[in-house]
């Protein structure tokens, strides 16, 4: 077994929908339907993953590479 | 082909149940390797050798013990608990490389542990708890079931719940568990991978009903925590629909059961499914322990003949068959990464400080 990283990944599958949504060590945030693409997003981090307003929209052109951003 | 998941070496694996390892030689085989497990009489700690004699490859697990020596049911070698062999038949001379390998061993829990890879890197330490297993307050039922089957899909099966409701249907599955929806948290380095389904307002299956007495629907709580590779912890809890813990984190009105596994890759296509269910309500009930013992029997052998089933169905498939996950599959894909990454671990050399 290796040490604690602190480094957690969750998925919720939301209540009453077909929706997974999976939030990163860092922070960022994301939604699927299907749990393949969720972890492929969660272990692409830190590509993609940019910590989001919740006013803003969730979906972030992926291609793009993010700086990794820390959780506080 | 068959279906196989890498061996993850360098970590801890369960062995044996503590009342297993005794003045009477143990063969298992963990990751491939033949290993031989006895209680020393010198100071009753568990031992753990290589099971072949290095001269024709007997299996001394049929052989016998001298004290703390194992004496080669066929020839005669004999070896000490550090596995040097001390006596060969008709000669002074003993070959320097006349030894087997000796495992790092830990008792706890009434579990005995053996290190698989290089002895140097075992830690102690790094092996997960599974206190309720011998602590007062909590009675324990307990079995081992080897399976002919791929550890993976003993993995899948576990970290998966859903297949209650229709492979244990009338056990311990009932509507509900298929149909909640689960919440699943990796923690990385720790290698654990934590998948929670909260039932609010469930029918009681038999396995709890006639336990417990509960006669209407209930609370049900199941909170896994899977330490890859080996341990697997269900915490489970019900309780009457509607009964919470106290605010004060107390639940005098909740039924606590823990359910256990102990998942040790044998071979190539084989693992050893070891089982345990410890509750806190009922301790001293003797047809409460009976009925547990027996029912979850039952559940695991469901599991086993299904495994049995799949791993033979799975060796007739053309290779690169497919397959299909879907959100009940979030934390079974998270365990096989993380096994993954546990396996490719275990391959690399490791470098040794000077």
């Amino acid at each position: 077994m290796s040490a604690p990283t602190g480094e957690i990944y969750r998925i919720d599958w939301l209540p009453g929908t077909d929706v997974l949504h999976g939030t990163c060590h860092c922070g960022a945030e994301h939604t699927a339907q299907d749990p393949v693409e969720m972890w492929e997003w969660m272990l692409g981090h830190p590509e993609g993953h940019r910590l989001q307003p919740q006013s803003q929209p969730q979906s972030e052109p992926q291609s793009q590479p993010q700086s990794p951003e820390r959780a506080p | 082909m068959p279906h196989m998941t890498a061996f993850a070496r360098n970590q801890w694996y369960v062995a044996a149940y503590s009342h297993e390892v005794g003045r009477e030689l143990l063969g298992r085989t963990i990751l491939g390797e033949p290993l031989v497990f006895y209680r020393a009489k010198e100071d009753g700690a568990p031992v753990a050798l290589g099971d072949r004699c290095v001269h024709r490859r007997y299996p001394l697990s049929e052989s016998g013990l001298d004290g703390d020596r194992i004496v080669c049911g066929y020839h005669g070698f004999t070896y000490d608990r550090t596995g040097a062999c001390v006596y060969v038949p008709g000669q002074k001379r003993i070959p320097r490389t006349a030894r087997v390998a000796s495992h790092p061993v830990v008792e706890q829990d009434s579990l005995v542990w053996v290190w698989v890879g290089d002895p140097a890197l075992a830690d102690p330490q790094a092996i997960p708890r599974a206190r309720h297993l011998d602590s007062p307050g909590w009675t324990t039922v307990r079995g081992m079931e080897p399976i002919d089957a791929d550890y993976g899909l003993l993995v899948d099966n576990l970290l998966d719940l859903s297949h209650e409701t229709y492979l244990h249907g009338g056990y311990i599955g009932t509507p509900e568990v298929a149909e909640t929806p689960i919440t699943t948290e990796v923690d990385e380095g720790a290698g654990i991978v934590r998948v929670s389904r909260h039932m609010d307002d469930a029918e009681c299956p038999p396995f709890y009903a006639r336990s417990t007495g509960i006669a209407g629907r209930i609370t049900r709580w199941q909170d896994i925590e899977y330490h890859a590779p080996c341990l697997y912890l269900l915490h489970s809890r019900i309780a009457p629909v509607g009964v919470l813990p106290e605010a004060d984190g107390s639940d005098p009105n909740g039924f606590h059961t823990e359910i256990t596994y102990a998942i040790t890759p044998s071979a190539d296509g084989k693992v050893y499914d070891f089982w345990m269910v410890s509750r806190d309500w009922a301790t001293d009930d003797a047809e409460v322990t009976e009925f547990l013992r027996s029912n979850n029997h039952t559940v695991v052998m469901q599991d086993v003949d299904a495994l049995n089933l799949l791993q033979k169905t799975l060796g007739s498939e053309r290779a690169g068959y497919q397959e299909l996950s879907i959100n009940i599959d979030t934390g079974g894909l998270a365990a096989r990464r993380i096994l993954a990454r546990l396996v490719e671990e275990g391959d690399k050399p490791v470098e040794k400080a000077l």
